[in-house]
């Protein structure tokens, strides 16, 4: 067959992609195969001993005021991440990609943060905001006379959160925004300039609309580092706390199945954010699809 | 020259043959930093007395992660023979069944050994009647304050209060006079509330602590609990109390006495010669004194915290020997003085404690001695013993999780009441998963 024809044996391409079959088998697609099995049994000591038991993981999952907190905790979290990471992102790259002096400097600072490691990012943030020898709560005394409790309430310790991972993550959307208000047509621009366009117009009518390929693309990628990545910040900073208010998934899954040895219960957890972010991804896509505009 | 590569060739394959009369017996622990290189030194000591034998040690992580990698190295059939376990792990790593119960392969003429643990320290690890695992690193909590601040409030610095009601007073004295931001501070830690029943004489668990039996009921909501929320949720109301914001923080609790925003810090007393020094360094005078207890109770004394060493089973008779023969060198009388000097941890043999006493070591370093005289105080009974409960971790979390609600405003009625139903379901669970 001519489509072959850089291959003389039918066999070489194969055995050339061989490896990273056995790649994805042994690292991804047998390990989420044993995931959905395990989230079918009670299993002690990481597998030592196993007890069939159905779906009572799921029911527990379902009907546990316990895990609808973790539910509602990883929606609002991911929701507010994937927002201010990517309102931030756009905002910054759009004052960067103007023409002024030292703009690879700025550049360079605003894509710091991606560069730090979460763990490192997360013990930043745990002395900012340490409540009582914390720098943030030094200033605040001395300028408003307050203190707030930051880890320690549940809305504020969220609040901290949520800023330790947009913090972290806006350099990244920073680096792709510029990207792609760098590759927009020149000609568009400049004919509504000519004719008379405000530059709140000219944004939002055009230069939006024309990134919105790139605004796809972060959005799925911002989603799954608010559901998968964020997890070094909620260890650090709260383990999860006030009573519970900054428990999301990706943390509960951890807690349960390194600390709490419910390696059952873990698995069914795996499998809820893997169908639930399997359904968000398909979503994303067919919404994607009649809203992204591609090509000038 | 082909003769000579395969004469090479076969010395090779011998040698390691020749090496390996030594046996080889791995040890995985759980101390990070200078602690790491301490046990090194301790483990190399080992080594060139006894040359029949090899120990290697390993560093594992937290004690969470030296027990989950011994667990998966045994399901792997190759289990580390030595592994250092946390005491609330004890009932966890029974139920394992991967390790053997020590106390049984003891030899005879090294017998005497067990019996010179200090009474706290037997009591808490021998369970059933029996050394289940050797007795290692221990500590309990204490109270640590800064005798400047007290100075400063008009307390009198060579007494530190002992019950909540006179924690209290001195915290109303530290907020009149101004002498520090914050009156008090210790770790967000379930470990606290353990300590605070046993010293009321209260159990945490049913049958006896589920050192009789099996414990199948977790009692949260008790008079000694209620006793120790509301005082706690008073001190949090008034200001007094401070911590990070964030459950199990010892860095965050310690911060805050070091940097002199709370007169009062209550900890571990592993963590004695730590203050000791950072105390020298921030230039404020250090004292300690006994955990305060609930008024109008009884002082019971409290529970041995810490670790202890496991031996795994289905090794060679040969390796079993020579693990013992470490275990037991490793935890020998001069050893416990050598650790107790490095660490603050506990001396755990009485013989250790003599040879302390003969150095005037307690008169010389009183900081230790609140700690030890605390320790040995302690009344042998169920609740001093400590609870045996398979999922400890998680019932820790639950506890922790009630006080911050209570915190946030949950009448403390209805946040017990909620906790020990969580609980009991915790254990249940548990006791199901290991077919019980």
């Amino acid at each position: 067959m001519e489509t072959h024809a850089a291959y003389k044996s039918r066999w070489l391409p194969w055995i050339l992609l061989l490896p990273t079959f056995v790649i994805l088998l042994v690292f991804l697609y047998y390990p989420t195969l044993e995931t959905f099995r395990l989230s079918l049994y009670r299993v002690a000591f990481l597998g030592l001993r196993k007890t069939f038991v159905g779906l009572a993981n799921y029911r527990e999952l379902l009907t546990s005021p316990v895990y609808h907190q973790v539910f509602l905790n990883t929606a609002i979290y991911s929701f507010l991440v994937v927002f201010f990471s990517m309102a931030i992102g756009l905002f910054l790259s759009v004052l960067a990609n103007q023409r002024i002096s030292g703009r690879s400097f700025y550049r360079l600072l605003l894509i710091w943060p991606y560069a730090l490691s979460p763990a490192v990012a997360g013990a930043i943030f745990l002395f900012l905001f340490n409540p009582q020898a914390g720098i943030v709560n030094y200033f605040l005394q001395a300028f408003f006379k307050i203190q707030p409790d930051w880890l320690g309430q549940p809305r504020l310790a969220l609040g901290v959160l949520v800023a330790a991972a947009v913090w972290k993550n806006v350099g990244y959307n920073v680096v792709f925004y510029i990207a792609g208000l760098q590759n927009l047509p020149g000609d568009v621009l400049e004919a509504a300039l000519i004719d008379g366009a405000t530059p709140w117009q000219r944004f939002w009518r055009i230069t939006f609309p024309l990134l919105s390929p790139m605004t796809f693309f972060l959005f799925v990628m911002n989603t799954i580092y608010a559901f998968f990545d964020t997890f070094p910040f909620v260890d650090l900073l709260t383990q999860g706390g006030p009573n519970g208010a900054t428990n999301i998934l990706i943390f509960s899954i951890y807690r349960d199945g390194f600390r709490f040895l419910k390696t059952g219960m873990a698995a069914a957890e795996s499998v809820v954010l893997f169908v639930g972010v399997v359904l968000l991804t398909i979503l994303q896509f067919r919404l994607g699809e009649r809203r992204v505009h591609y090509g000038g | 020259m082909k003769r000579l590569i395969v004469v090479l060739g076969l010395a090779a394959l011998a040698w390691p043959a020749f090496a390996a009369k030594k046996v080889e017996i791995t040890f995985w622990h759980a101390f990070g930093g200078g602690r790491t290189a301490f046990i090194q030194r301790m483990v190399d000591d080992f080594n060139y007395t006894h040359p029949g034998i090899q120990v290697k040690v390993e560093y594992k992580g937290s004690y969470r992660d030296t027990l989950n990698a011994a667990i998966l190295a045994a399901r792997q059939g190759n289990p580390p023979h030595i592994v250092q376990i946390f005491e609330v792990g004890s009932q966890l790593a029974l139920d394992s069944g991967i390790f053997v119960p020590i106390e049984d392969y003891v030899p005879a003429e090294l017998k005497f050994q067990l019996a010179d643990y200090i009474k706290p320290v037997a009591n808490y690890y021998r369970i059933k009647g029996k050394f289940n695992s050797i007795p290692w690193n221990s500590s309990n909590p204490i109270l640590y304050y800064n005798k400047d601040i007290f100075k400063k409030a008009g307390l009198d610095p060579e007494n530190p209060p002992k019950t909540f009601g006179e924690v209290m007073k001195a915290c109303e004295k530290i907020e009149a006079t101004k002498a520090a931001p914050k009156c008090i501070t210790w770790p967000l830690h379930s470990w606290f509330v353990e300590q605070w029943i046993a010293e009321q004489g209260a159990l945490l668990a049913n049958n006896e602590n589920g050192r009789a039996a099996r414990a199948t009921n977790v009692y949260i909501d008790s008079e000694a609990m209620r006793r120790i929320v509301k005082w706690w949720k008073e001190m949090y109301d008034k200001g007094y109390y401070a911590y990070s914001g964030k459950p199990e923080d010892w860095d965050g609790a310690n911060q805050i006495f070091v940097s002199q925003q709370a007169a009062m810090l209550i900890t571990s007393t592993s963590d004695v010669t730590f203050h000791q020094n950072a105390a020298f360094e921030n230039g404020y005078h250090l004292g300690t004194g006994f955990l305060p207890i609930p008024d109008g109770v009884e002082r019971n004394g409290t529970v041995v915290g810490g670790a202890s060493l496991w031996l795994t089973k289905g090794h060679p008779d040969a390796e079993m020997k020579a693990a013992l023969t470490f275990l037991l060198w490793f935890t020998n009388t001069e050893n416990m003085v050598r650790w107790h000097k490095g660490t603050g941890y506990f001396p755990v043999l009485n013989t250790s404690v003599k040879v302390l006493d003969w150095e005037h070591w307690f008169t010389r370093n009183p900081a230790y001695k609140a700690a030890f005289d605390q320790l040995l105080q302690s009344k042998a009974n169920r609740a001093t013993q400590g609870a045996l409960l398979g999922p400890f971790p998680e019932i820790r979390t639950i506890i922790e999780n009630m006080i911050q609600a209570v915190f946030q405003g949950k009448p403390i009625d209805q946040a017990l009441k909620e906790a020990d139903a969580q609980a009991d379901k915790a254990l249940r669970d548990y006791n199901a998963s290991v077919g019980q």
